[in-house]
């Protein structure tokens, strides 16, 4: 699969003269920035960056996905960006937007958007308003505001794309596609136009595929970072096939019910499968994670956390006793997005895998 | 209600408990005698009012043991807006107040091992390790906790705060009420301000439904002021400290402060504050000083480091210093002002979204800024806490404008506010050793 990468898709965005947004993770509605012609593009880390930057600025417990993000940004890898966002979803991605709008400014805007923690009618009428905010705020920069039906439009493409991208997920599931190219693809979607995506999931879909006999083990965490896992779980003769990763499945929004666009965009983000970073409840997770292993006749679960995560860390023993209880195998391993994986997490992942195949 | 819960909170608690409890206070009061091993040549007498400080909080936990059946319990996380289940007669309980005392009585480790055996990692809050450590094992220095009818967890403090509550209400199956308050990079829109408001609004239910009451409005305005009260009396007390020589030390603001966090909308916890000013403006009127010998005055940001707050205080007054404000401390009565007894849910609304922890680490630099100015500041130390993330973040960029814009020497001190296994007592002595010839010490 040949693809561009984020710099060829920002020098192709900048040659159409359309602008360019770089959005920290995690929760933020996409088709807003299509709505204006802005390009979003997902800043998860990134992986593999020196943080020595990001050191001048923040203590070392604080996670790699902050340190990386804040030390690109340092850098200058996102002055290509005409604006940032910063959505709330913890205490450490609070605090970078907090040092990005007050302490290491550059002559570009950062604004905010706060993903309320719940899903209650109040919680939808307080993200319809934020969204509003932003809404405002992007007009403020982009000097036009789009009209309800550009605004539903782009809704309805990105709803379309996530119906396509679940699509996608039933087919990996079924065959037992390889992880590291399925992920790939998907995670294609964190800077890819719509377009040139949904084209390169609709080949995915279409090919033809034999089953694969490879044992299914789902992920779960934060973000699959380092990516060399995939390999590692396929080496050992399993296949990553479902995730509860936040940013892959935990993002693939539901259709919104509203005919108002920004009411039907804050009913996608938070009707969307449970995540910490929503503050979900113990029993939407379990439920969720119990159905995603159910329906891809996964035998084992492995939380891939991000140290200093602290969100994540606080489920993991209830969601490990409810898999246990429905006589399903899993283990923590903690990761750093900036190291290769560790040997140890390696050799227990092995070592689950060999589990998993004896049955 | 059963008729045994009802004795037994009678006679232990009310009869006999909190009246034993009372009678040694006013005993100790009346024949007040410095602690043993008391270093009067560096610090001043502690204040007498600590006595009552420690009756009242005597009381509180002894009233937690035999409660369940008689009142309501409600456990809430310290910046919750209290005042509404306060109104229906709920025994509160403040997890986090807990935690600090388990942390003060170095019972830290031993408790939070129960929860990290249970596979709560080390990287979470102590608070949370610990809470959630007495919840498995029962294990807690106050004798015991009264189980929760009710929860209420605010996000104005942080995060962590709604992972921990849904952990508790998970164990102890009982509801959860969330009050979201957007955090504030900027200055709170009226939006922001609305959402706090109809979440309260929609919480009375919730909460009179575990009461098995409702709502007495009235009831609630005189619990509004009451907490208006005590929060504005503890302003009063802490802004005393920009007298020269500075009469309470930010060491004994945190052990006072207890009760404004604890027992806010409460009328004995007013009477409370009343004395204390009394008492700290008798200090000021003869000259006495937190700190014998004041040489230097310095700010302190974040939560305390509980197991150590006397070394720390006996180490710097022994060097003349005397750390005479703090942003934590500051955070339970700047607000006072906020608050309308006549409009109290709005008010509310608007009061507990702007607490400083809910504000831009470049808002809350503005704060020690103002702070180093107000209260004559030589140089400020910033705690950076491992287990208070909200807090920590930004206190590197803080401490840099403070040096190179403010002029004041800052020192960033790492440690936790109660896991020991985060601090290094000789680590800890030569930064502040270094930090302290910086200041000419």
């Amino acid at each position: 699969m040949s693809v561009p990468t984020r710099l060829e898709v920002v020098e192709k965005v900048r040659k159409d003269k359309k602008g360019v947004a770089a959005v920290f993770p995690i929760h933020y509605p996409r088709e807003l920035f299509r709505a204006f012609g802005i390009h979003p593009i997902e800043v998860w880390g990134p992986p593999k960056v020196d943080t020595s930057p990001a050191m001048a600025h923040l203590q070392s417990y604080i996670c790699s996905v902050v340190q990386s993000g804040l030390s690109f940004y340092l850098s200058g890898a996102l002055d290509v960006a005409d604006i940032i966002l910063v959505p709330h979803c913890c205490d450490s991605l609070q605090g970078l937007g907090s040092i990005l709008k007050g302490f290491v400014k550059k002559d570009r805007p950062v604004f905010t958007l706060y993903i309320p923690r719940g899903k209650r009618r109040e919680d939808i009428e307080f993200l319809k308003e934020e969204l509003k905010r932003l809404y405002e705020n992007i007009a403020g920069f982009a000097g036009f505001k789009p009209t309800k039906d550009d605004l539903f439009d782009a809704v309805i493409k990105e709803e379309d794309a996530d119906k396509l991208t679940l699509q996608a997920y039933e087919v990996h599931r079924k065959f037992k596609t390889s992880s590291s190219e399925f992920y790939r693809l998907i995670r294609l979607r964190e800077y890819l136009p719509l377009v040139e995506f949904e084209k390169l999931v609709n080949e995915f879909i279409q090919k033809k595929y034999k089953p694969s006999g490879s044992v299914g083990v789902v992920f779960s965490g934060v973000l699959p970072e380092p990516m060399d896992v995939f390999s590692l779980v396929e080496e050992s003769g399993g296949v990553v096939i479902d995730d509860d990763f936040a940013s892959l499945r935990r993002r693939i929004y539901p259709l919104g019910e509203s005919d108002d666009p920004f009411e039907r965009m804050a009913q996608r983000i938070l009707n969307a499968p449970p995540d910490a970073m929503k503050g979900s409840s113990f029993k939407d997770r379990e439920n969720f994670l119990l159905d995603i292993v159910r329906n891809s006749s996964s035998k084992g679960v492995v939380f891939y956390n991000v140290k200093f995560c602290e969100p994540e860390k606080f489920y993991h023993p209830i969601l490990k006793d409810s898999l246990k209880s429905a006589n399903i195998r899993s283990i923590v391993v903690e990761v750093d997005i900036n190291e290769p994986l560790p040997q140890q997490v390696k050799t227990r992942i092995r070592a689950f895998i060999e589990t998993l195949k004896r049955g | 209600m059963s008729v045994a819960q009802s004795l037994n909170y009678h006679i232990k608690f009310k009869l006999f408990g909190s009246r034993i409890v009372k009678w040694q206070a006013n005993r100790a009061y009346k024949n007040f005698k410095e602690p043993k091993n008391w270093r009067s040549d560096i610090l001043a007498s502690p204040l007498k009012i600590g006595v009552k400080t420690k009756e009242l909080i005597t009381k509180h936990y002894l009233e937690g043991r035999y409660v369940n059946g008689v009142k309501p319990v409600a456990w809430v996380t310290s910046g919750a807006p209290v005042e509404i289940l306060k109104a229906l007669g709920f025994y509160i309980l403040y997890p986090e107040n807990h935690a600090a005392l388990c942390g003060a009585r170095r019972a830290t480790l031993d408790i939070s091992s129960e929860a990290e055996n249970r596979g709560y990692s080390v990287d979470i809050c102590s608070y949370a390790r610990t809470d959630i450590g007495t919840m498995l094992s029962g294990k807690t220095p106050v004798g015991k906790l009264p189980k929760p009818d009710i929860l209420l967890a605010c996000t104005n403090i942080c995060q962590t705060v709604l992972f921990w509550y849904r952990v508790l209400a998970k164990h102890y199956n009982v509801p959860l009420i969330v009050i979201d308050t957007p955090f504030l990079y900027d200055n709170a829109e009226p939006h922001q301000v609305e959402y706090v408001k109809n979440q309260l609004e929609n919480s009375i239910e919730t909460a009179e439904r575990a009461a098995k009451k409702s709502l007495d409005f009235a009831k609630l305005k005189n619990v509004v002021k009451l907490s208006k009260e005590a929060a504005a009396l503890w302003l009063e007390i802490m802004e005393r400290g920009k007298n020269v020589p500075a009469p309470i030390s930010v060491f004994d603001q945190f052990i006072h402060m207890a009760l404004v966090v604890e027992k806010r909308g409460d009328a004995e916890t007013v009477d409370f504050y009343a004395n204390m000013l009394a008492e700290i403006d008798e200090r000021i009127e003869k000259g006495i000083g937190a700190v014998v010998n004041e040489k230097k005055r310095l700010l302190w940001d974040n939560l305390p480091i509980w197991h150590k707050l006397r070394f720390l205080s006996e180490f710097l007054a022994e060097r003349g210093v005397s750390v005479v404000a703090s942003t934590y401390t500051n955070a339970w009565g700047e607000l006072a002002p906020m608050i309308d007894v006549n409009n109290p849910i709005e008010s509310l609304a608007k009061t507990y979204i702007h607490p400083i922890l809910n504000r831009s680490a470049e808002y809350k630099l503005k704060v020690m800024e103002r702070m180093i100015d107000e209260y004559k500041l030589d140089g400020a130390i910033l705690h950076s806490d491992r287990s208070c993330k909200p807090y920590s973040m930004g206190q590197v960029d803080q401490r840099n404008r403070l040096v190179t814009q403010a002029s004041k020497p800052a020192l960033l001190l790492e440690a936790d506010h109660s896991d020991p296994r985060s601090y290094a007592d000789e680590q800890v002595k030569n930064r502040l050793n270094a930090f302290l010839e910086m200041l000419g010490v």
